[in-house]
């Protein structure tokens, strides 16, 4: 029966009407970011070589309870995922639940989106919370590029197999007879995209040379991430989102010291074989690094009653993609598409927020996001607007660092940007008599990216 | 249709063994290096065909994992060409075909993927030669082939396959009197790269077939006056076909014109363009590949909507 002729749905439900309707009909409600929690994040082969996924999970996770004290908490439902993910760990967040001082009862999935795998965590389980399917939530992800799978080659993958399949003794050795040298060489993997063979680092170079992004800039960009992070560790402001684990107190790759000269000095590492000048150097790009972080999200009643905090709402979140593959546009380049579809879905320009958190997979990325957006023509030919989209007022970008200094653990990095926007937005409020608005792009491999807006609560 | 194939094809039995007929191609040329002997220079009139070839879904699988092809269960084109290529290699095997099969060059391949078709297809092979020409490095030909449902008249794939042999003159066919220019090439920005190992020509002789010794090794490539083994052409043009990806739709003419071989390992770049109508459809994409280091050419073609 049509929704329009059953006015008084929700005091219905038992009375024969259509269970779809009353469901639709629920209105939704917020999802609030209560805080966070993570480790320090460690450069590749660092303080966590030894440490696997399923513990730095776990880490942040013990962490996140211990400070909002969810010990014994059913929690809604856990989501959190990793890139580089052993095929052993089918099962990593759930596993992490089990280990952790959360109730066994609490139900968990993995996810993954690449880079963007923390954001579209923390995105699907506030719908479920919007939607009223569940209370309570903790988004999360982990990476280690320093205890990464290896696979063994293909060649003597199917050779296991076979051997497995076949019954015979005669039939096992014909098999074994396949067996080369060079299928026992193992399988790492690699940043290589797929489809084109390029790494993500010579990807970036494509797009820093098509949008003329000089060096300088981005070592300048580099040096603010330092600068802004050191400067928020020594105001304490990462205190209640991190926990010391390993030893690590800070991200080892912060560089509190470091100086435009410094970064001046370092080689070039990708674009060499570019006819435009090499710009990108391990100093303006992220490093291999290992790491954790996870979200706690609520419904406001469910904070309300445990008396904990809500520091911000998820209002609205976009996911986007690119056709990077024969370089109609540059593979980190999606975020770009998404922010004009959210802002403009929210009737809000780049004027209208107060905090950017562009994540900074390549000091060149960012840049490049902000020039396609300050490109009139841009903005006419492939965004579909009157002009350029906009500016963004670089005072107000990764206030407190981003992935540059802080290191990147793909899947970790949505959470961590999360938890940090969503205290900055608490820490100041209102701003023009609103609340403060936050926005965040996460760029991801695979020509993807997904952004949203958050708002103080 | 050609003035040879008014002739009734020589019907195979079966698909020829590659290996075999490169065994026999090996003895020809010895025959003739000792005898000295010069055949007609023309070439042979009439077809080989063979009849109801099935395809083994294993290889086809192998292939298109090597090529990067989406595992359907359509044929790609390319592999086609791999289950014709014996077909075509019995016409240039046989006694009074006048140019030494071992050592010729592929110099170019166009094809024409007319129909869809799918694996379980059965399917009847003809192939023939034209165009016994002169050029400015010896001489070349073309070698045609035709793929049609078994038992129809309905051409599914056509290919032409452009060979050089290098160094032979055959009396009575004149060199070309402009030689041809070669276009100085500026390397674009490149939209990906390939990294070959060694292995690569033994793997894709594993799916096509094709054991010709250029391509297995370096002390069989050198056996046949090569430095280092050479990856196969068709594994090359069959690799950026598949790079163009599902845009090609089912039907489509499929270029590619050899330069500079590719000498293993290799790093190769490559540049795919595409190109799309007023309404958004695809049109053609064109592509060119060329090392990276020393930015000399080695193949270029397109892949255009019929």
């Amino acid at each position: 029966m049509p929704a329009a002729e059953q006015p008084e749905s929700a005091a219905n439900q038992v009375s024969g009407q259509s269970l779809a309707a009353s469901v639709s009909e629920r209105s939704l409600r917020k999802a609030v970011v209560v805080g966070g929690n993570r480790i320090p994040f460690a450069r590749a082969g660092g303080a966590y070589a030894k440490s696997s996924n399923k513990d730095m999970l776990t880490a942040a996770l013990d962490g996140l309870i211990a400070r909002f004290g969810l010990q014994d908490e059913r929690i809604g439902e856990v989501a959190a995922g990793a890139v580089l993910k052993h095929s052993r760990d089918f099962n990593l967040t759930r596993e992490a639940v089990l280990g952790s001082a959360l109730s066994p009862e609490t139900p968990a999935y993995d996810l993954q989106q690449a880079c963007a795998t923390g954001m579209e965590a923390v995105l699907g389980l506030a719908n479920k919370i919007k939607l009223g399917q569940i209370d309570s939530a903790i988004a999360g992800g982990v990476d280690t590029a320093s205890d990464a799978p290896i696979a063994v080659s293909e060649g003597l993958r199917e050779v296991l197999l076979d051997l497995n399949r076949a019954r015979t003794v005669p039939e096992r050795l014909r098999i074994l007879a396949r067996l080369r040298p060079k299928d026992l060489a193992p399988d790492a993997p690699t940043t290589g995209e797929p489809r084109t063979g390029l790494s993500m680092g010579e990807h970036q170079a494509l797009t820093t040379a098509q949008w003329k992004i000089t060096r300088g800039a981005q070592d300048e960009l580099a040096l603010d991430s330092h600068r802004n992070l050191a400067a928020a560790y020594d105001r304490g402001f990462f205190d209640d989102l991190m926990t010391p684990y390993r030893g690590l107190q800070r991200d080892a790759n912060l560089r509190p010291d470091t100086s435009l000269e410094k970064l001046a000095a370092l080689k070039p590492v990708f674009g060499k074989s570019l006819r435009a000048e090499a710009t990108m150097t391990a100093g303006n790009s992220t490093p291999l690094t290992d790491g954790a972080a996870t979200v706690l999200l609520a419904s406001e009643e469910w904070a309300e009653a445990r008396g904990l905090p809500k520091l911000a709402t998820i209002v609205d979140g976009e996911a986007a993609a690119v056709d990077f593959v024969h370089g109609k546009d540059g593979l980190l380049m999606a975020p770009v598409f998404a922010v004009p579809r959210l802002l403009g879905r929210l009737g809000l320009t780049l004027d209208d927020i107060d905090f950017f958190e562009i994540h900074e997979a390549f000091a060149g990325t960012v840049l490049s996001t902000l020039a396609a957006w300050e490109d009139d023509k841009f903005g006419r030919t492939r965004l579909g607007l009157g002009g350029a989209f906009g500016k963004v007022d670089r005072s107000r970008l990764n206030v407190n660092g981003s992935s540059l200094a802080a290191g990147h653990p793909f899947a970790a990095t949505g959470g961590r940007i999360v938890a940090t926007l969503a205290k900055m937005l608490h820490d100041s409020g209102t701003v023009d008599g609103r609340p403060a608005r936050g926005l965040v792009s996460v760029c991801a491999a695979g020509g993807q990216g997904v952004v949203a807006v958050l708002e103080a609560n | 249709m050609s003035g040879q194939l008014a002739e009734q094809p020589i019907i195979l039995g079966d698909v020829p063994s590659l290996s075999k007929l490169y065994l026999n191609a090996a003895a020809n040329t010895a025959r003739r290096r000792i005898l000295g002997a010069h055949p007609d220079p023309k070439l042979p009139t009439g077809s080989h065909e063979v009849r109801a070839v099935r395809v083994d879904i294993a290889k086809l699988t192998s292939y298109q994992h090597l090529l990067g092809e989406t595992a359907s269960d359509v044929l790609p084109a390319g592999f086609i060409h791999a289950l014709a290529f014996p077909v075509s290699m019995s016409v240039l095997n046989r006694d009074d075909f006048p140019l030494p099969l071992l050592g010729m060059i592929h110099l170019k391949n166009h094809v024409e993927q007319l129909a869809p078709v799918l694996f379980t297809e059965t399917l009847d092979i003809r192939a023939w030669t034209e165009n016994l020409a002169g050029h400015r490095s010896g001489t070349q030909l073309d070698v045609l082939a035709e793929v049609r449902i078994h038992g129809t008249e309905k051409v599914v794939w056509r290919g032409t396959s452009t060979y050089l042999a290098k160094g032979v003159f055959l009396p009575g066919i004149d060199k070309p009197l402009v030689p041809s220019q070669g276009t100085s090439f500026t390397p674009p920005v490149p939209t990906g790269v390939w990294e070959l190992g060694l292995d690569v020509g033994r793997m894709y002789a594993g799916v096509s077939g094709d054991f010709n010794p250029i391509h297995l090794n370096a002390l069989s490539a050198r056996a046949l006056g090569l430095p280092r083994s050479i990856a196969h052409g068709m594994y090359l043009a069959s690799r950026a076909l598949a790079d163009v990806g599902a845009a090609r739709g089912e039907t489509f003419a499929w270029d590619v014109q050899f330069e500079a071989p590719v000498f293993l390992p290799a790093r190769v770049a490559l540049e795919i363009a595409t190109s799309q109508g007023m309404n958004g459809h695809w049109q053609h994409s064109d592509y060119v590949a060329w090392n990276p280091r020393s930015g000399r050419r080695h193949f270029s073609g397109s892949v255009t909507a019929l």
